[in-house]
């Protein structure tokens, strides 16, 4: 741990991405509280407006919304959805890969072999096909339907993982100690991957940013009139000839996002597996 | 300036800058080496010797510094450029690595590898450089060149990759060679051949080398001179016999009488241990680098030190060698008589057992039909290289494989299964302690959770405080204290972390402990005390061993009764004095040859084994040692399967040699 | 020998991977809600419209039927109709889409795959450096933008401010892409962004991984110049996971496509799966993703064998490691 923070100190970039991490956060729990505008008002004095006109500090959209308050709202599905989605997608990559790893042999030959089926179509377009099954897209479906698309990756990481320590004597003494397969794995050797388990979680958590802005973008995320940033930068590329900025300030609200918490995952990847 | 000197390093030292700080790698080394003279340095992991090597071709990490001079020639290496270099490195000064294989390039040819030296260092055309490598090759008595340099790294054997490697810094006839643990990686008979290759080359291309190793024997073999090398300094220099027979310095004493060699047995002597283990050396440590570990040190032990010269061309730091009172440090005989020994009945009793492992659809046979049996309260050592079965041997005992055929008995009980359908009185009994203690401790767990584990599982212990004072007691034993309870493995040095391992085996009283190489990993001072501590626990505890090891004479040292293996098959099996002494089985005998001794006056027979054992997913007609064989007699070693051959009580050997008597 | 036998079970491999992808797709689309009859009668259907055109559409057949009938009309290389255009045939849209995403996919390789390897090479060997830095801060930004937001900044710079480039990339109608190319670039570049992250900084480790190894150390003592030992003993070594990235990354690039061809309007595969989904098409639905899993198992077949050609190590394999 105080390596961690020694390491963080002299790594300005991941300190960066802390901070805008935090940034979001703060805003989206208590960020609407805070605007002049809530997410649906209509200021129809004010629509196209430029940033700053009218009490709209980043400007209007073609209905006269608010766009910092669209953004600040926007914030909180996209924030909800990416926490719980690399939280599922990790666990339950962590239980199926490991499994699969552990026990080797066959299970792991047919996990193989379904995983080599599931990745053959991309994470995308399987989350665009589930989501039409299921319908109108809510919080709850979303995120299990990006966890679902996830989970193949997660669980070959979290397998790979596992398949380094296998090999350590220290599971083979366990095993001659009396231990059964379930401490093995998870009191055992969980704890000494931790470190790129942290890594993979953080960095899914940045892809599931990812994805739930592109399904937005894409017209299969969140319905409307729920504020969501994939969302107004398809809606509002009709204007954006006349109003670029309200293209602009969605897609840099999913770029700061992101990049802050890749530089996180980057950092952690540095702090937590090339250097022990 | 002296023609005759091809190298004078004068006071090079090294520092590495680390989050820990800056660390001295290298502190104040000076020597020179002559025309023609080999030079061997001895050293232990953290000793600077591969330091001191990579600073001779002026290759360090960018984390380092350096200060004094390398002259070569008169000419300080430090000071060239990389451009300089690049004229110097593989044409005047040649380096030869400990790992053959991953030196070389896995996507070249051999000779392309071979041809690029003298296309950039000679300028010949690439048709001048292909005939060069061939003939380059055939010098080091590699048939069929031209076949060969058309391969592969991956496709040929570790000593022969050595070989290669050996060409490659021939081709230039460099003046100076500078070979760096080369047959570390190597088994012991292919060690033997490659050392014999060196000393044979060394005269025919007239030239200097340094030899790296860990390695007192192997040293010995190939150097005229040797320097021992402690923490960053070198500690003692001289001529190889004086160095042997007449050692100043403390640690060069220590360290000789540490190690297992021919003669000595855990019946007569202990072994020399050096208390606790090789620190870091940070930048402001002053003083002598043995200080903290020596038993000889007085007062003015922290400031006096300094490489003197007490003999002629015999060189020591130690300020005390001059004092004449320093007490010879050699070999403790052992006063006390061994507990006498209770034999009654069999510990384990193995039955035609097999374990076969399937390899993309073919058949290897690491176990080939082995039937033994060993007593009670007795060690068996196992000796074979490495491919043998004696770690698969061990791993079927243990209950972690599966037997594909043949029973195995521990005390009468069948134990022919794995861990998974052995009940926790079986697991408990029969342990093993494995190569590489910082693999085989949990690195997340305290030192109390990593012994308490297995007596919560098998010995049913539910109170923690109850388990708690049986840890201390256990730790007290192996000569740690209770202050490690709260440690985790991770911040041990590794003698520590094998004792824990011993501790978490000793502490369920088992009736047999399978050793898998439970020394190889380890520094040869901490070796000694760990074989002393395996010694005294198991003649204490009345339980067996079974004691792998490629180490002969660790073997020889601790065992009762000897087994040789080869491909998965017993080749001689007797009591120690009869498996080491005449009549031997002829792969015996040449891995008893290949030995390289610690005493530079003893020189052994000169059994040489070409070639690599063979493939073993092939099914073997008749003895598996007969295409490499000194003594083979006729076709019948091919096709008939030798029977072993009894040579009094419990000696004997599986070879045609003796049954056509 | 042991080489020919892995590519061909690699093939079978392949085969199998497509077979049960296509249960799987037609499993997945035949769940979505809605009724395919009312689909396509629209608001003007009388129950007894719609029940014989269920019969007459065998919607009414069991549902390993329906995909059987399904499966062996691709096997002979028929997709069957599309529901939303009624009567026209898959086949007759979807190669052209197929061929325009085709030429926009090879335009975005072209672009980033030697981009990246320059880059990934020059921060490898320069690792730690400032140099390295900055090309690593860049990759890791470029990896993190979804294709729409670095699309979204492009059309911003390029088409509004400096208007130099068309704001979509649709081929006017009676036109051919050949006459349009102008309007790959944007797609393209948007494509080259997220990929050139993600492949540079793959090549960035492998080169550093194969710069700090044994062999590279051994052939720098052997008194080889620096240039050479990077471009004759590393380089061929630390390409070979990118080549193995690249080709992975296929089924991303093609998911991606499907974002870039949203923004642009452009007229690929993605933009007619994307239409397919809005309508409920699920005959072209099927087709399209059956269709996208195939590039993806192709282009992984191919990086294998690739990758099996250019290493050694597995090129004269024994049976026996």
């Amino acid at each position: 741990m105080r390596r961690i923070l020694h390491d963080l100190k002299s790594n300005p970039l991941a300190i960066a991405g802390f901070a805008v991490l935090f940034l979001w956060i703060f805003l989206a729990l208590a960020g609407p509280s805070l605007m002049n505008f809530t997410y649906t008002e209509m200021d129809t004095q004010n629509q196209i407006a430029p940033p700053g006109t009218g009490g709209h500090l980043l400007g209007t959209d073609a209905l006269g919304r608010d766009l910092l308050a669209r953004i600040v709202t926007g914030s909180r599905s996209i924030l909800t959805v990416a926490l719980f989605t690399s939280f599922f997608s990790t666990a339950a990559g962590i239980i199926i890969g490991f499994s699969a790893g552990y026990f080797g042999g066959l299970v792991d030959k047919i996990f193989l072999r379904i995983l080599d089926v599931l990745m053959s179509i991309p994470a995308l377009v399987l989350a665009m096909v589930i989501l039409g099954v299921l319908g109108d897209s809510t919080i709850m479906s979303l995120t299990l339907m990006i966890s679902i698309a996830y989970i193949p990756a997660t669980a070959r990481v979290a397998r790979g993982t596992l398949l380094t320590h296998k090999g350590r004597e220290y599971v083979d003494a366990a095993r001659i100690m009396g231990e059964n397969n379930f401490s093995i794995m998870f009191r055992q050797i969980l704890p000494n991957t931790l470190g790129p388990i942290i890594v993979e979680a953080t960095a899914r958590f940045a892809y599931s940013i990812m994805m739930v802005a592109s399904l937005g973008f894409l017209g299969v995320g969140l319905q409307p009139p729920t504020p969501d940033w994939g969302m107004m930068v398809i809606e509002n590329k009709q204007i954006i000839s006349v109003a670029p900025w309200s293209v602009l300030y969605p897609a840099l609200a999913i770029a700061s996002l992101v990049i802050a918490i890749s530089l996180i995952s980057d950092f952690f990847s540095k702090v937590l597996i090339h250097e022990s | 300036m002296n023609h005759n000197i091809i190298l004078d390093v004068q006071g090079l030292s090294v520092n590495y800058q680390t989050y820990y700080g800056t660390v001295s790698a290298l502190r104040d080394v000076t020597f020179k080496l002559k025309e023609k003279q080999s030079l061997g340095i001895i050293g232990e992991s953290g000793s600077g010797k591969s330091t001191l090597a990579f600073s001779i071709m002026n290759y360090l990490a960018s984390n380092g510094s350096t200060d004094g001079n390398i002259l070569y020639q008169g000419e300080n290496i430090l000071e060239k450029s990389e451009r300089e270099m690049v004229g110097l490195r593989g044409n005047k000064i040649a380096m030869v690595y400990q790992n053959p294989y991953s030196s070389l390039n896995p996507s070249l040819t051999i000779g392309k590898q071979l041809d690029e030296v003298t296309i950039f260092h000679r300028n010949l055309s690439k048709k001048d450089a292909r005939k060069e490598s061939v003939a380059i090759l055939k010098d080091l008595y590699l048939g069929d060149a031209e076949g060969l340099v058309k391969r592969f790294p991956h496709q040929i054997s570790g000593g022969m990759q050595q070989r290669i490697c050996i060409a490659m810094a021939l081709l230039c006839r460099p003046d100076l060679m500078i070979l760096d643990e080369p047959t570390t990686a190597l088994d012991v008979t292919t060690e033997a051949v490659i050392l014999d290759l060196i000393n044979d080359l060394k005269k025919r291309y007239q030239m200097s080398m340094i030899y790296i190793s860990h390695d007192m024997g192997v040293v010995n073999k190939v150097s005229d001179n040797i320097a021992v090398m402690y923490r960053g300094e070198v500690v003692e220099y001289g001529d190889k016999k004086s160095m042997f027979h007449k050692p100043e310095h403390p640690y060069t004493r220590a360290l000789i009488n540490c190690i297992p060699r021919s003669g000595i047995v855990k019946e007569e002597y202990r072994l020399n241990t050096i208390p606790g283990y090789v620190r870091k050396r940070s930048i402001d440590e002053g003083g002598c680098p043995f200080l903290d570990r020596c038993g000889k040190r007085v007062e003015n032990c922290e400031s006096r030190y300094g490489l003197r010269e007490i003999a002629e061309d015999h060189f020591t730091a130690c300020d005390r060698a001059f004092a004449k009172d320093v007490a010879d440090d050699s070999l403790i005989p052992k006063k006390v008589d061994v507990i006498e020994k209770t034999e009654d009945g069999e510990a384990l009793n193995i039955v035609n057992l097999y374990k076969t492992f399937n390899s993309r659809g073919k058949k290897v046979r690491a176990v080939d039909g082995l039937n033994f049996s060993l007593k009670k309260n007795n060690v068996l050592g196992i000796v074979g290289e490495s491919g043998c079965g004696k770690s698969t041997l061990g791993y079927t005992v243990t209950g972690l494989l599966k037997p594909s055929k043949g029973k195995i008995y521990f005390d009468g009980t069948d134990i022919s299964m794995t861990w998974k359908r052995r009940s926790p009185e079986v697991l408990k009994e029969i342990q093993l302690i494995f190569q590489n203690p910082g693999r085989s401790l949990n690195p997340s767990f305290t030192i109390e959770q990593i012994i308490g584990r297995p007596m919560k599982r098998l010995l049913g212990i539910k109170s923690k405080t109850e388990r708690r004072e049986r840890i201390i007691e256990i730790l007290k034993q192996v000569d740690l204290g209770k202050e490690y309870l709260k440690r985790k493995a991770t911040q041990l040095s590794g003698g520590e972390m094998q004792r824990v391992a011993v501790a978490r085996a000793f502490v369920l009283s088992p009736g047999l402990i399978v050793c898998d190489e439970p020394t190889s990993a380890l520094d040869v001072s901490v070796q000694s005390s760990v074989l002393n501590l395996l010694t005294d626990l198991q003649q204490r505890s009345g339980a067996s061993y079974i004691f792998i090891s490629h180490d002969l004479n660790v073997v020889n040292y601790i065992s009762d009764y000897i087994m040789v293996m080869y491909l998965g098959r017993i080749v001689e099996f007797g009591k120690r004095d009869e498996v080491t002494s005449p009549p031997y089985h002829p792969y015996t005998e040449a891995l008893l040859s290949a030995v390289p001794d610690v005493d530079p006056a003893l020189t052994k027979g000169a059994v040489r084994l070409e070639g690599a054992p063979p493939n073993p997913t092939k099914k073997i007609k008749g003895c598996p040692f007969a295409g490499r064989c000194h003594k083979k007699i006729g076709e019948i070693c091919e096709n008939v399967t030798p029977e072993p051959v009894g040579f009094g009580e419990i000696h004997s050997i599986a070879c045609h040699l003796y049954s056509a008597d | 020998m042991f080489f020919i036998r892995r590519f061909i079970v690699r093939l079978g491999s392949m085969v199998a991977t497509l077979a049960v992808m296509s249960f799987l797709i037609f499993f997945l689309v035949e769940l979505m809600p809605g009724d395919v009859a009312q689909m396509v009668l629209g608001q003007n259907s009388t129950p007894e419209g719609l029940a014989s055109l269920r019969e007459s559409m065998g919607l009414n057949d069991p549902f390993l039927v329906r995909y059987w009938r399904w499966f062996s009309g691709l096997l002979q290389g028929d997709l069957g109709e599309s529901l939303y255009m009624r009567g026209v045939a898959i086949n007759s849209i979807l190669w052209r889409k197929v061929g325009h995403s085709l030429v926009l996919a090879i335009t975005a390789l072209l672009f980033y795959v030697p981009l990246s390897i320059f880059f990934g090479v020059v921060a490898g060997v320069r690792a730690g450096k400032l140099s390295d830095q900055i090309i690593s801060f860049f990759g890791l930004a470029t990896m993190a933008l979804p294709e729409f937001v670095s699309g979204v900044l492009f059309i911003t710079l390029f088409s509004v401010k400096l208007k130099i480039l068309p704001i979509t990339s649709v081929i006017p109608i009676g036109e051919s892409l050949w006459g349009n190319l102008n309007i790959l670039i944007l797609p393209a570049l948007s494509i080259t962004i997220v990929m050139f992250g993600y492949v540079s900084r793959m090549q960035r480790s492998s080169m550093i991984q194969v710069m700090d190894s044994d062999y590279v150390r051994a052939a720098t003592l052997k008194g080889l110049p620096r240039r050479y030992v990077i471009f004759r003993h590393a380089l061929k070594n630390a390409l070979l996971p990118t080549i193995t990235i690249i080709g992975m990354n296929m089924g991303w690039l093609f998911g991606g496509l499907i974002v870039v061809e949203t923004l642009f309007g452009f007229p690929g595969l993605g933009s007619l799966t994307m239409s397919a989904i809005k309508t409920r098409d699920v005959p072209l639905i099927e087709a399209c993703v059956l269709f996208i899993t195939f590039i993806f198992v192709v282009s992984t077949l191919i990086t294998d064998t690739l990758y099996g050609v250019l290493n050694p190590r597995v090129r004269l394999a024994k049976g026996v490691d």
